[in-house]
């Protein structure tokens, strides 16, 4: 019984499954069972029939536990029906005829890409070959190969268990993590993993018992804690899991509209978690402290402060000027905290770990959706990618079908009428209309900016006039409203552009579109930083950091009102129009581009936002929260499904990258700015007094110098953070790495090429061959009687050696030229073994006529392969 | 653990997924499915009980992923077949795995091979027959001619894993909610 818990201790998969115990005490039970099993059915000839796999099998029953007793005895009650005849091995093999074991092409192919990874992981070499090895086996029953091998299916089955038994040693040499991935991508039955695991659990613990038989108290105790521990995370991970936003909004989103308009909502809970984080944050290492240490506030409250921000919550934690510059000292006992330290650190820390979150989501997102862009051009994987098993409501479906009608009888036409071949002369129209447009789009952006300027800073005058405070107040809505007009008016402007221009792809068209807002949204912030940093940072105002705090406040309250009032003229009036006065309209569709860009938009303002006042993603968390419902709402009642088609997970991967890319960096820079260059007010928040708020760093960093257990931490500030060379070394390793990936990348793309031409010719071969084949059958099929003769005595060599012939050449097109290394060594051998037997005797003429025809083949195929590569190279 | 032994590693799911797809399972037919799965019964929900889920109902090819995923491969499904079918079609299935079993999906006359007579009942299904016969033709021989890699007119599983990899959309939407 110790075996048991060896082996349950050693394999830490076997851990996760959570019904371990039951496992355990199943197993206790029924291992004499097992023993009873197992010398009962020893008598069976039917496992006698394996020679190979005698070692094994005391081994094998153990692993029966996990399998009922009757089954066994079920499989071992059959005679001999199995057709492959290893019921020893593989008890549920016999359910599942379908799936593996009667197309074992696909079988192997599916099992390719984890194989290969397995080898890699551990010795490839080896692998390898056993991999080859089993395609040609496999290679026999591919439907496709002409002769069908009856009369080796013996054989087959020895190799076909033999490789299994390698495929299992394999996966118990490496590690344990590996492993479950490795099997969770195998395409297989949920009994035949099951099954696959638990050999290679044998395996291990095959391994583990010869070296250590006996298990001291201690590792059983530790093992009792990683199994509780086991238990704890999935309790918890049930808990966790109510917290899962909007898993069901989002399924009848997805349900009713797709995958398109299901990423912008799934974007917006991204966004809502990154200020969910910063807010919890800042809550935590600055506000807490802060309230602890602050007065009450004497400011009266009405109702305007929600809209402006100003009045009672100037003297809140909301803003940064509330914050105290000394240390927070409550208890006696010498324990401070820094103010100072503390909130340049935590932004500083959360700045940093949205770099890295963001650099990751895109990288991921990069990876996942961006595989080959240049090929993604073709009506086959638009054809057989394109249903959406998202949607599940009936009326959607038949839009999404009538949808993709419509658009495959497009395509049909754009086939018939091939490219547009323009005159030249309209090609010169063309761009300049484009040119106009992009002029025209640029100098509107100018413009907007030149007029936030100006009105801005007109507005910074205005307040300094002696003026009461209620028309104060309401004056300083004005700059936010304008600035929201110009940023629901002008896209629309955008778009009525498209009516002029003509784009060859909608596609194209989308990016322009997305790229122009762009410009727009971000011009309008910079010229607004601009105006912060210059202007009000200058102004000698009492505290300019918490007026920025106030301005952007204003901008993000007056933006979200502004995002419920389009939804509402947008998408309820407009499909009010649409439906009941002019039906030419219809019901409007959902415009997601224009939606992400105002999330983008309103996430960089909070972003910039944050050191000025630390609790903005509070309410940006409260924002997003309500844009959330009212779109879902408004999306349900007024909006169909978008009938283009909708790159999703491209277009998802360039709004994160226009996340990272204009927003995020241009914050890092305003921040830098603000840091380095910028003196923080006199009469209030942390900083004041200091001739910029880098000095507070700079200065604890002088009292530590004093302390000769902090050194190391000085050094680093030093020589690493605050010195240019290494940021320089830096800079020039990441782009010494960026340059050796993309040199990889361009041979690969190379290699690619190469590979494809040559699948091609290869297949050409193929078929040439496998014609001749044919044609020769044909002929030998017209004296049927003298071949049977022969097929029982001599005649089979040579018919394996054709089924080998046929395996090798087949044997490229099997992993789509992946194993382009291994294949012209493994090609070749069958070749040669097959060659003698048809040289020496050569009383089949037509069979040797085929190989040499087949060789000839095959050798003017490589040689046209040649000259092509030749080419290649060539410049 | 109610669900026993079923409940495995092998599959893709976290554990609360699991749970709620073994209710969503045992939903289906409660008198049918017991609660506890430790001594293994063997249950098998008809078809047409699979068939009827939110998520299938109104799928055209429901049919074709009930029987790739059952073992008899006539659409009856046990729990690991249930379980089993769900994990291919969660977000957590590599590419490989989504497209192999996608590839099974539209090999309707399961000869490991998708020919023109799986492409043209597959456009059929997704345009709800409102094409006629010779724009399907053209649809299909469009497709095999783009997609076929060999040449030999029709595609096998590699020439459709590589069709996958170039189109990034295919992960996003070979994939169920539950």
């Amino acid at each position: 019984m110790t075996y048991h818990y060896n082996e349950a201790f050693e394999n830490p998969d076997y851990r996760y499954s959570e019904t371990l115990e039951i496992d355990r005490s199943r197993e206790r039970n029924s291992s004499f069972l097992q023993n009873h099993h197992d010398s009962s059915l020893d008598d069976d000839s039917l496992y006698d029939s394996y020679e190979g796999g005698r070692g094994q099998r005391n081994q094998d029953y153990p692993m029966a536990s996990m399998q009922p007793g009757f089954r066994y005895s079920h499989s071992a009650s059959r005679p001999n029906t199995n057709p492959y005849g290893n019921p020893h091995t593989n008890p549920s093999f016999e359910y599942e005829p379908e799936f593996a074991y009667t197309s074992p092409s696909t079988f192997h192919a599916g099992d390719g890409p984890y194989v290969r990874r397995a080898s890699d992981m551990s010795d490839g070499g080896s692998f390898s070959q056993s991999y080859n090895r089993r395609q040609a086996d496999l290679v026999y029953r591919m439907p496709s190969s002409l002769l069908r091998l009856d009369s080796n299916a013996e054989t087959y089955d020895k190799d076909k268990y033999k490789h299994e038994e390698k495929l299992i040693k394999n996966l118990a040499s490496i590690s344990s993590k590996e492993r479950v991935k490795a099997i969770q991508k195998t395409p297989k039955t949920m009994k035949e993993k099951r099954d696959i695991r638990n050999k290679v659990l044998m395996e291990k613990t095959k391994k583990s018992v010869s070296s250590s038989t006996q298990i001291n108290c201690c590792t059983q105790c530790l093992y009792k804690t990683a199994l509780s521990y086991q238990r704890f995370k999935n309790g918890m991970s049930e808990y966790l899991h109510l917290l899962q936003l909007w898993q069901k909004t989002l399924k009848v989103i997805g349900g009713k509209f797709g995958t398109s308009v299901l990423s912008y909502f799934v974007f917006l809970k991204w966004l809502l978690t990154f200020n969910i984080f910063s807010f919890l944050v800042n809550f935590s290492f600055i506000t807490i402290p802060q309230l602890i240490a602050s007065g009450p506030n004497n400011l009266s409250f009405n109702g305007l402060e929600l809209l402006t921000g100003a009045g009672y919550f100037k003297k809140t934690v909301l803003y940064y000027g509330f914050y105290t510059n000394s240390t927070i000292t409550k208890t006696e006992n010498n324990s401070s905290y820094d103010m100072q330290l503390a909130y340049i650190f935590t932004i500083g820390i959360y700045f940093i770990i949205c770099f890295f979150s963001l650099v990751y989501s895109m990288a991921k997102s990069f990876r996942k959706n961006f595989i080959n862009p240049q090929t993604y051009s073709g009506s086959a994987a638009k054809l057989l990618c394109i249903w959406d098993f998202n949607i599940t409501n009936e009326k959607a479906v038949k839009l999404k079908q009538s949808n993709l009608s419509t658009q495959i009888k497009e395509s049909l036409s754009e086939v018939t009428l091939e490219v547009l071949n323009l005159s030249p002369k309209q090609r010169i129209a063309r761009i300049a209309v484009h040119l106009l447009v992009w002029m025209a789009s640029l100098g509107i952006a100018a413009a907007c900016c030149a007029g936030v300027y100006f009105f801005s800073r007109n507005n910074l005058q205005l307040l300094e006039g002696n003026k009461s405070e209620l028309e104060n107040e309401a004056a300083t809505l004005v700059l936010p409203i304008v600035v929201s007009l110009l940023n629901l008016l002008i896209p629309f402007c955008f778009a009525l552009f498209g009516l002029i221009e003509k784009f060859q792809y909608p596609r194209h068209q989308l990016y322009a579109t997305v790229i122009r807002n762009v410009f727009l949204k971000i011009a309008i912030i910079g010229i607004l930083c601009y105006y912060w940093l210059n202007d009000v940072a200058t102004s000698e105002k009492e505290c300019w950091e918490s007026l920025v705090g106030q301005d952007i406040y204003r901008l993000i309250v007056i933006d979200f009102i502004f995002c419920l009032l389009a939804s509402f003229f947008g998408e309820f009036v407009r499909r009010i129009i649409g439906t009941k006065c002019c039906k030419k309209l219809g019901v409007p569709e959902f415009d997601i581009a224009r939606n992400v860009l105002d999330l983008i938009y309103t996430q960089t303002l909070a972003w910039i936002g944050i050191f000025f006042a630390p609790l903005m993603p509070a309410m940006q968390i409260i924002s997003f929260f309500i844009i959330f419902y009212v779109k879902k709402v408004s999306l349900m009642r007024n909006c169909q499904p978008p009938r283009k088609v909708w790159r999703a997970s491209q277009m998802t991967t360039l709004f994160i990258f226009l996340l990272f890319f204009p927003s995020f960096t241009g914050v890092l820079s305003v921040m830098a700015v603000i840091i380095w260059r910028r003196t923080p007010s006199k009469q209030c928040g942390p900083f004041q007094g200091l001739t910029s708020i880098i000095d507070a760093v700079s200065g604890w960093m002088h009292i530590l110098d004093s302390y000769s257990s902090s050194k190391w931490v000085v050094w680093i500030y030093y020589n690493l953070i605050g010195s240019v060379h290494f940021f320089f070394i830096l800079t020039v390793i990441v782009l010494i790495i960026t340059y050796l990936y993309w040199q990889i990348i361009e041979g690969r793309r190379i290699m690619v090429r190469l590979l494809h031409e040559q699948i091609i010719n290869e297949g050409k071969d193929k078929m040439f061959l496998l014609n001749k084949l044919r044609a020769l059958q044909t002929s030998k099929l017209d004296p049927p009687k003298e071949q049977q003769e022969r097929s029982s005595s001599s005649y089979q060599p040579y018919r394996r050696a054709a089924l080998q012939m046929t395996a090798s050449i087949e044997r490229p097109f099997g992993r789509n030229g992946r194993d382009f290394y291994v294949e012209p060594s493994s090609a070749r051998i069958p070749e040669k073994t097959s060659l003698p037997p048809a040289d020496t005797e050569g009383c089949q003429p037509g069979i040797s006529e085929t190989l040499a025809l087949a060789l000839r083949a095959r050798q003017q195929a490589e040689w046209e392969m040649e000259d092509n590569d030749d080419e290649d190279f060539r410049p | 653990c109610k669900l026993g032994q079923s409940v495995f590693l092998c599959c893709l799911y976290t554990f609360p997924s699991l749970s709620r797809l073994f209710y969503r399972y045992r939903d289906l037919a409660p008198q049918l499915v017991p609660l506890s799965y430790i001594d293994k019964p063997d249950v098998k929900l008809p078809y047409e009980l699979i068939g009827s889920m939110a998520e299938l109902k109104d799928n055209p090819f429901r049919q074709r992923i009930a029987e790739v995923f059952s073992e008899d491969g006539e659409g009856n499904m046990t729990l690991d077949d249930f379980l089993d079918m769900f994990s291919v079609l969660s977000e957590m299935a590599p590419r490989d795995l989504k497209a192999y079993y996608a590839f099974k999906i539209y090999d309707f006359n399961n000869d490991d091979y998708i020919c023109k007579s799986d492409l043209e009942k597959t456009v059929n299904k997704l345009t709800r027959n409102e094409l006629t016969l010779e724009e399907v033709c053209l649809v299909c021989d469009k497709v095999i001619d783009e997609a076929d890699q060999d040449n030999d007119g029709r595609l096998s599983v590699e020439d459709f894993q590589h069709m996958i990899a170039r189109a990034p959309d295919f992960l996003s939407t070979f994939h169920i909610r539950i």
